[in-house]
């Protein structure tokens, strides 16, 4: 039986785009074959289900059952990766409420896979997020994700200062969303897609659509970049580790 | 597939190399042909072959989204209209930087659409590497190597590397000095039509029409060459 992985996408601050950031890890689960479900804690209305309605739930993190109904079913979802778009704000407070429960304590020892998402907003307040949320992450796979989607200006923070914080947390890497083109943007949003459905032109109902060829391009090309960044922080051998993959490959090989 | 539905980018990174005239050239060759066509103007400072062709050609730009979008989202119209685009020297750059981004050769393909490429040749290493770049960046576009006659006999065809989709050497031939000030008045067709009734003076007209069947002849043999490369892709054999 595969380890679950739970993926913690969140920040503090409010609009610094992690739902956009949640949604190219469904897409990029999905693109992988990896059967992958996601709670949007936007309740009572989450956007990351307008998106990936099929795959996401919304729920109030704050909630006792709620809680349940994600931690309770790790063991037992078909789904082998849990995405949470954590509402702004509830980061801090999600890692405390995941420390009083025991979850930290179950992917130290190693029984979950459990990786954090931190969206970096531009402000300095950002960098103190860091210091915050580093006292939970301990050893889980903490991503610091620079999400320049947007194009703001905001990574021009001192090199020493950023630094100081970067290092705080052992193990950490960074992760660099490029900028998408706002009319590109504009225009996913407007669709209710997601990515990978708008590059094939595909609507809500899977037929063809009639998005524009130039805006699909730009997002294929931006959507390439945010995989290879993927890619290169080797996340699906984090999801699915090669000690797996080659059981897996194996018990195929087996018939 | 054929080139009945092609998209022609008439292309080189040098200005005043005779890329507007063969423009006029391939739309109005197209229309002889019976081939519903459309052209796209992408010089700066005036449109010219807009103003040669008006009722054929939109002026085109794609400094911004919009223009990107009114470009090529009608270049890939799978519409049956085969088009021609004029690619001012100053666009050349930013046209196939967005091209190879947005993977306009590949949806093209998609939509058994042809594209080729229209390079004119000169012997400048500029161009020689912007040759260089398309080849390798678009393998799968027929790129379609021209000389233009007015600059001598082609003795820099060597600094190219001739091999691939469509890449014999096309000619553009000279045409007699005394002819070119008849031609370079807009707006100007070459069709059938509108050389008839033209005031161009009769041996005007016959010199003319005598360098219009060399033009047509090579842009025919040029069809073909497309034709058996988009033959020759799908049936596997490549290059």
């Amino acid at each position: 039986m595969a380890k679950p992985t739970v993926i913690l996408v969140g920040a503090d601050k409010g609009g610094v785009g992690k739902t956009t950031v949640a949604r190219t890890l469904l897409d990029y689960f999905g693109a992988h074959q990896t059967p992958t479900r996601a709670f949007d804690t936007e309740s009572p209305r989450g956007t990351l289900k307008r998106f990936h309605p099929d795959v996401t739930e919304v729920v109030d993190m704050t909630e006792v059952a709620d809680q349940m109904k994600i931690f309770d079913t790790l063991g037992s979802a078909d789904a082998r990766v849990t995405v949470i778009d954590v509402r702004a704000g509830l980061l801090s407070p999600t890692l405390q409420a995941l420390s009083d429960i025991g979850f930290l304590e179950s992917a130290k020892k190693g029984q979950i896979t459990f990786a954090v998402f931190h969206i970096l907003g531009p402000s300095i307040a950002s960098l103190n997020e860091i210091a915050e949320t580093s006292r939970f992450v301990g050893d889980a796979n903490y991503f610091l994700v620079k999400n320049r989607i947007n194009d703001t200006t905001f990574f021009e923070w001192d090199p020493k200062t950023y630094n100081s914080y970067f290092k705080q947390i052992k193990g950490a890497s960074e992760i660099s969303i490029p900028k998408l083109n706002e009319m590109a943007c504009e225009q996913v949003e407007v669709a209710s897609q997601p990515f990978v459905s708008f590059i094939a032109n595909k609507d809500t109902k899977g037929q063809t659509a009639n998005y524009s060829f130039v805006l699909r391009g730009y997002v294929r090309h931006w959507l390439g970049n945010v995989w290879s960044e993927y890619d290169r922080v080797k996340l699906i051998d984090l999801v699915a580790p090669k000690v797996e993959k080659v059981e897996n490959v194996r018990q195929q090989a087996a018939g | 597939m054929s080139f009945r539905h092609s998209v022609t980018i008439v292309a080189s990174p040098r200005s005043r190399v005779g890329k507007t005239l063969l423009s006029r050239l391939l739309t109005d060759f197209h229309a002889q042909e019976g081939r519903e066509v459309a052209a796209f103007d992408l010089n700066s400072g005036g449109g010219t072959l807009a103003a040669f062709a008006p009722e054929k050609t939109t002026v085109s730009e794609i400094a911004d989204i919009k223009g990107q979008i009114a470009l090529f989202d009608r270049l890939i119209a799978d519409d049956g209209v085969t088009k021609v685009v004029d690619l001012g020297h100053e666009s050349f750059a930013g046209f196939f930087a967005l091209a190879a981004q947005i993977g306009f050769v590949e949806e093209a393909h998609r939509r058994a659409i042809a594209p080729a490429i229209l390079f004119v040749i000169t012997p400048d290493a500029t161009a020689v590497e912007a040759y260089r770049g398309l080849r390798a960046r678009f393998p799968q576009a027929v790129l379609a190597p021209l000389h233009n006659e007015i600059f001598g006999t082609a003795q820099h065809r060597d600094k190219y590397d001739l091999a691939g989709h469509g890449a014999l050497l096309t000619h553009l031939p000279l045409l007699a000095p005394g002819v070119r000030k008849y031609i370079e008045t807009p707006p100007f067709s070459f069709s059938d039509a509108a050389l008839a009734s033209s005031r161009i003076p009769l041996e005007v007209q016959v010199e003319l029409q005598r360098w219009l069947r060399r033009v047509w002849r090579e842009f025919r043999e040029l069809d073909l060459r497309i034709l058996l490369a988009d033959l020759q892709s799908s049936i596997g054999l490549g290059t």
